[in-house]
């Protein structure tokens, strides 16, 4: 997960790189799943989320489709 | 392969015994996640024998526990832990702050989250892999304001295939 400047330079890099295209992000997307992920992280209790609990927090987001999906 | 400086105190009686390894692993873990809070950094594996009072060799099994259930990642081939997200114990390409503290997230997803985890506002530095221009983004208030994509390359059913990479 990297941070660019912009789709355009991300765009090059992968090119560049030979990469599949994978997906985008805008920051405040990029923000609300990091708030949501690591929430409660510091908590005694703490556990990691089931794969149902971990799609169900992409989904909120709107992060559905095959490359969200954690099933594969 | 010898080894040796293991605190194999005959004096000293470990809190917990096989039975009760989901109670070390979960205090391992606070603990871990404190140290990265509070110091920057995980604490060693002889560190958290002593503050957990509990033989090194215990802590050890712990911490192997933990990196199978993907809780924390441990620097290949050691007990020491390398990352416990979002935190990376080793320098990376971002930056955190708030305050005068400073933090290593493992990705830009584990940077935010680092301010996430804490509560805090402050900055995530880094750099456009592209172009390597300096990226800055602030958080405040719950809100994140600055410029730039997130580009994922791996999709999430893989992320743990190579999780150093991803």
């Amino acid at each position: 997960m990297l941070l660019f400047r912009s789709e355009e330079h991300a765009e090059r890099w992968i090119r560049q790189r030979g990469q599949a295209n994978g997906a985008f992000l805008t920051l405040e997307q990029q923000w609300r799943l990091s708030r949501a992920w690591f929430q409660g992280r510091l908590a005694p209790d703490f556990r990691r989320r089931t794969v149902e609990e971990a799609q169900a927090v992409f989904d909120a987001i709107g992060l559905t489709g095959a490359f969200w999906s954690l099933t594969g | 392969m010898a080894r040796t400086g293991y605190p194999f105190d005959p004096e000293a009686t470990p809190r917990y015994g096989a039975v009760m390894s989901e109670t070390l692993d979960r205090d391992v873990r606070l603990a871990v996640m404190r140290g990265f809070v509070d110091d920057g950094r995980p604490p060693s594996p002889d560190e958290l024998a002593g503050s957990l009072g509990v033989a090194q060799i215990e802590i050890e099994a712990a911490l192997h526990r933990l990196a199978d259930a993907h809780v924390l990642v441990l620097a290949p081939g050691t007990p020491f832990v390398w990352m416990a997200a979002p935190f990376s114990a080793i320098p990376t390409t971002s930056r955190v702050s708030s305050g005068d503290r400073t933090w290593w997230g493992n990705c830009i997803w584990d940077a935010l989250g680092v301010l996430a985890t804490l509560g805090a506002d402050g900055r995530v530095s880094t750099t456009c892999p592209d172009c390597a221009e300096p990226l800055g983004l602030d958080v405040a208030g719950d809100r994140v304001r600055g410029e730039g994509v997130v580009h994922y390359a791996v999709p999430a059913a893989r992320w743990w295939d190579d999780i150093g990479s991803t």
